[in-house]
């Protein structure tokens, strides 16, 4: 059976690590991007998408709503299922995210449980997977 | 224009809390121990400004050995393997995520800076027209580590970093 992919774009190389940390345990082949300029230039040559993106916003060159937006408008990119894991926790800004297409919104710090139940509420963890 | 933020101690060693709890120690077994010395020396310090309805910084600054074990805790691997650019990278995400919380407590309208960091104590960080409003200070497995905010005099129109 063919892993499901999961793309990690923050601007902080620790973040990613944590990150790619978590969905490799999850069983996720995990790819990793600095922001979301990076991540639109990998996903332009990947034949196939990632079934998952957790997305950074503040980043230099294309913050996480620019790139949930962009992904958006992008008939081949419909079925990833993205989630905004940032700092940015005013609701105003939830509610951005989530009126802009992103499925689900994590707040830093976050707990590997927690983030686990995210994902599983998403419907994202395989059988299997332990947390 | 800044207004008056009322984020204090408590709220700061909160945020202090969930970061240990989330990255730097999952197990429980390492907490940041309060010293409440707000004097305490720091080898290297990261910051993050917010400006609109609140101008200010926040600063992350602890020794280099406590920048290390941070960057090994966060990059799973071990403290001789940590180079100055996790090193910085780690720093530089821990002022953004302590500064993404505070901008979350403050009044609608503020945004927040991407971080900088500099391989240098806190001391010779350079914050014009601003003063100290609130700090967490303690020893982290007998290193320093400190969480401060700064906040620019209201009628301050430059941002300094």
């Amino acid at each position: 059976m063919t892993p499901m992919r999961a793309m990690v774009i923050d601007d902080s190389r620790a973040m990613r690590m944590i990150l790619k940390r978590i969905v490799t345990k999850l069983n996720f082949e995990a790819v990793e991007a600095g922001d979301g300029k990076e991540a639109m230039d990998l996903l332009a040559d990947m034949t196939e998408v990632p079934e998952l993106a957790l997305i950074d916003w503040n980043m230099p060159n294309m913050n996480g709503l620019e790139f949930v937006t962009k992904v958006r408008a992008d008939p081949r990119l419909r079925e990833m299922t993205l989630v905004m894991v940032t700092t940015e926790s005013e609701q105003s800004q939830i509610v951005r995210a989530l009126a802009a297409g992103a499925h689900e919104y994590v707040i830093k710090p976050f707990t590997e449980g927690a983030m686990i139940e995210k994902l599983a509420l998403l419907g994202l963890v395989p059988t299997g997977a332990n947390s | 224009m800044s207004v008056e933020v009322e984020v204090d101690e408590s709220d700061l060693a909160e945020m202090v809390e969930q970061v240990w709890e989330s990255y730097l120690d999952p197990e429980g077994v390492s907490p940041l121990i309060p010293t409440y010395d707000e004097n305490q020396p720091s080898e290297v310090h990261s910051s993050v400004s917010i400006t609109g309805s609140w101008s200010g910084h926040v600063v992350y600054a602890s020794s280099r050995v406590a920048a290390q074990r941070a960057a090994a805790a966060f990059l799973a691997m071990e403290l001789e393997e940590v180079s100055e650019e996790d090193m910085s990278d780690t720093l530089g995400e821990l002022a953004n995520i302590v500064g993404g919380n505070v901008k979350a407590m403050l009044p609608p309208g503020a945004q927040l800076s991407l971080p900088q960091v500099v391989l240098a104590p806190e001391a010779s960080a350079r914050f014009p027209n601003t003063e100290r409003i609130s700090g967490v200070y303690g020893m982290w497995e007998g290193e320093p580590v400190s969480i401060s905010m700064w906040q620019s005099s209201t009628d301050n129109k430059e941002e300094g970093a």
